[in-house]
């Protein structure tokens, strides 16, 4: 039967969470000498003993196809996780349609994510000074510049120094060459006057860091077996446990973060997932880093006669305003790469370019129909067959059978190129997750309930990905195929499903419009921090990974010269 | 498939994908090996007898043996398309693609029987070419014909997946990857000569004519 344990020890900072920002806390902390108690709710992880790198579909059931369980497919990362986390449910509120990722492993998303890697530009700071939606950061892009630095010096970024407005350059490794079908839909985007740059993402091009470079396979989802790419794993915690500084506890579920009598943070009770039994673990600090709205359900459940609103919640906007990207897609077949000799297109496990959002000037004197920008990401190529990937032939072949077909599929192969915008969602009240008043998960933790819409600057955004792309593919002499109408808000990706989710718990300048100061501390508790996507204020189109390293590390640092100070 | 690797390839002709569909049912992720894996033992889970001859013959109209790779049977489309068939039962919790395969493969047998009296599998390879030219291109395809030549495509669909996506498939198309690269250097220099003359000079190929555009 289930007990409540005390454990005797008192760590220096327990960090909830072993992701992107969980990693980037405990790596900083333990080098600068804390002791550190991280909890992890899913099991152990380590890409370089259990990637399923060079694995092929035909050797996996239902040829490696996307499951229930593994939605990515069956050799992904992800080993426990997805849409659905047995036992663990949450609602939408009547009306919403959010759909929830959680992975439940040490390293959490950063196992399996694209890489990207795209600094947030000093505009993306500002956003409500700029055009009067949403919400200034307390802090500028200059505030962060030089962790955004250290990031990526740690982490190894490729991409080329550009110059261009509002996409700040970094301490870039050299970009991989580009395939052939993205040398040729940069001529179509120049054709079009949309930019065509190298893309920037966390794998390396070169050895850095006792870390070896990239081998080219393309399987980057499927974990590296050799932390050739940015993976928390491998580049962070078990960094940080050679320190000897941190001890990692998996299976454990945090259910809520204890206070003292003085109101500050004391602890973290924890279920352990094994034995089902509670403990609570005590640090002299607390750092949320369990994903933006994960974190927002354990403050909203750290209930007490002090915080009956939930810890932190005196502004009560905790899990409000809560963002996702906008996407888009279009699908294109381009003849012109038809029956060309046979190659290996594999490349990194991503684009090797991409198009930044280039309308800043239109936007500036009023011509654009909706408010921020997206980025376009590419794929293509003569990638790995597996299940279900030679679908549609007829839309080009116009049908057929036998010797003639298998000839067409040899040549067609190779000829498709897709499209998909990533873009800024500006913070509206009405989409934001609560506790829900009935349903709880099986470690009897009360869930979040979600509720979420977009706005119109948001539709207008996807039907603007959607001419755009159409635009690109033509000049490139191609077909267009989508099924965005106005009907369906052309396209536009159901909310959650981009796996961007943040802003439940925001920062800000003033104690009564946000939840945590410009150092990420929460304003009603002050040895309590946010080290993931929850303290962002906006959601630029620039993938939130990069920005939650480059703060959590800005956070560490502070929170590290604090308590030297003997200030927490 | 949204976050991960920014574009993930899902489909020939339709790259980019939303998120995978969500499943209704439990899946069997565990409970199906592919013919591959498990070579000889493959215990089928929609196809009875007849129909598994009939889906022998069509899949290997569709993909027949060539100078460069061998039928879809060799390769073991069938017990592929069997598996698929009941993989998507359990994870779309209906079993509408299976019925619309058995009703297809049910018509295959009931037109040709109308035609020649004789059930498909076992009518001549002249009775099979003039049923698929009936089918096999679906803008062509009569009012009549209509659902039988959706059926097709769908079957296509299945034959190619399953094929293309087989070891024998990939050294057909062929796929050079999911291998250790030394030194990546990006688009081959014949490849873009290739393309700049095609861009210079337009091109003519089966999904269409590209003019000049350089």
């Amino acid at each position: 039967m289930a007990q409540v344990k005390a454990t005797p020890q008192t760590y220096d900072v327990i960090v909830i969470g072993s992701g992107a920002g969980g990693g980037v806390a405990a790596h900083v902390l333990t080098l600068a000498g804390a002791k550190v108690c991280m909890l992890e709710a899913g099991g152990w992880y380590d890409g370089t003993k259990q990637s399923d790198m060079f694995k092929w579909p035909y050797n996996a059931p239902h040829r490696a196809a996307g499951t229930k369980e593994k939605p990515f497919g069956y050799y992904d990362a992800t080993l426990l996780g997805g849409w659905h986390v047995p036992g663990e449910p949450y609602t939408n509120a009547s009306g919403t349609d959010w759909m929830w990722w959680r992975a439940r492993m040490l390293g959490g998303r950063t196992n399996h994510y694209g890489r990207i890697s795209l600094r947030m530009g000093p505009y993306d700071f500002k956003p409500y000074s700029r055009d009067g939606r949403g919400f200034d950061w307390p802090i500028t892009y200059d505030d962060l510049a030089p962790y955004y630095d250290k990031a990526e010096e740690l982490i190894g970024v490729f991409g080329t120094p550009e110059g261009l407005e509002n996409t700040p350059d970094g301490k870039f490794l050299p970009a991989p060459a580009p395939r052939g079908y993205e040398r040729l839909v940069k001529l179509a985007c120049d054709k079009v006057h949309v930019p065509c740059i190298p893309s920037r993402l966390a794998i390396l091009t070169r050895s850095i860091h006792g870390r070896p470079a990239c081998h080219y396979c393309a399987q980057c989802g499927r974990a590296c077996g050799i932390n050739a790419n940015f993976n928390s794993p491998g580049v962070h915690i078990l960094p940080a446990i050679k320190t000897g500084n941190l001890e990692v506890l998996t299976g454990a579920m945090a259910r809520e973060v204890v206070v003292g009598p003085n109101g500050m943070a004391r602890g973290v009770s924890y279920i352990d997932k094994k034995t089902r039994n509670e403990f609570t673990v005590n640090a002299k600090i607390v750092v949320l880093a369990a994903s933006c709205c994960e974190t927002a359900r354990i403050l909203l459940n750290s209930k007490s006669s002090l915080f009956p609103q939930g810890l932190a919640n005196s502004s009560g906007l905790v899990g409000r305003y809560l963002m996702d990207t906008v996407g888009s897609d279009v699908d294109g077949y381009l003849p012109i790469l038809e029956d060309l000799p046979p190659r290996n297109e594999d490349g990194v496990g991503g684009m090797h370019m991409y198009m930044p959002w280039w309308h800043y000037k239109d936007q500036r004197a009023g011509k654009m129909p909706f408010a921020r920008g997206y980025h376009i990401e590419f794929g293509g190529g003569r990638g790995l067959p597996g299940a279900d990937d030679f679908g549609g032939s007829e839309r080009i072949l116009g049908g057929g059978y036998g010797v003639e077909l298998k000839r067409n599929i040899r040549k067609v192969y190779g000829a498709q190129v897709g499209f998909t915008g990533r873009g800024e969602m500006i913070p509206n009240a009405d989409s934001y997750c609560d506790l829900d008043p009935d349903t709880v998960d099986q470690w009897g933790i009360p869930v979040l309930r979600f509720h979420f819409k977009w706005s119109q600057d948001e539709i207008l955004q996807a039907k603007h990905m959607q001419d755009t792309f159409k635009e690109i593919i033509t000049a490139a002499g191609g077909k267009y195929f989508t099924d965005a109408t106005a009907e369906n808000n052309w396209g536009i990706s159901r909310g959650g499903a981009i796996i961007h989710e943040v802003g439940a718990a925001r920062m800000g300048s003033d104690p009564k419009n946000s939840v945590l100061n410009s150092n990420c501390q929460a304003w009603d508790c002050k040895n309590l921090f946010i080290t993931d996507a929850a303290p962002f204020v906006s959601n630029a189109d620039k993938n939130p990974t990069l920005t939650i390293t480059a703060l959590g590390w800005r956070t560490s640092e502070y929170i590290a010269e604090q308590a030297k100070k003997r200030n927490l | 498939m949204t976050e991960k690797s920014g574009v993930s390839r899902r489909d020939l002709f339709q790259i980019i994908g939303s998120v995978p569909a969500l499943a209704a049912a439990t899946a069997g992720s565990s409970s199906a090996q592919t013919h591959e894996t498990r070579q000889g033992a493959y215990q089928r889970k929609i196809f009875d007898d007849h129909n598994w001859q009939t889906v022998r013959v069509l899949c290997d109209l569709i993909v027949p043996a060539d100078e460069r790779s061998g039928s879809a049977t060799q390769a073991g489309v069938p017990e592929y398309i069997d598996d698929w068939l009941d993989f998507r039962k359990q994870q779309d919790g209906n079993d509408d693609l299976a019925a619309q395969i058995l009703g297809g493969l049910a018509w295959l047998d009931r037109e040709s029987s109308r035609l020649s009296k004789t059930n498909f599998a076992a009518a001549d390879p002249e009775q099979h070419m003039q049923l698929l030219d009936r089918i096999a291109w679906p803008e062509t395809a009569t009012p009549d014909d209509r659902r039988w030549a959706g059926f097709f495509t769908k079957f296509r669909d299945l034959t190619l997946n399953g094929f293309y996506s087989s070891k024998m498939g990939i050294a057909d198309l062929p796929y050079l990857g999911n291998t250790a690269v030394e030194n990546w250097k990006g688009c081959d220099p014949a490849v873009w000569a290739k393309l700049e003359e095609r861009m210079k000079n337009g091109y003519k190929g089966l999904g269409g004519e590209v003019k000049p555009w350089t």
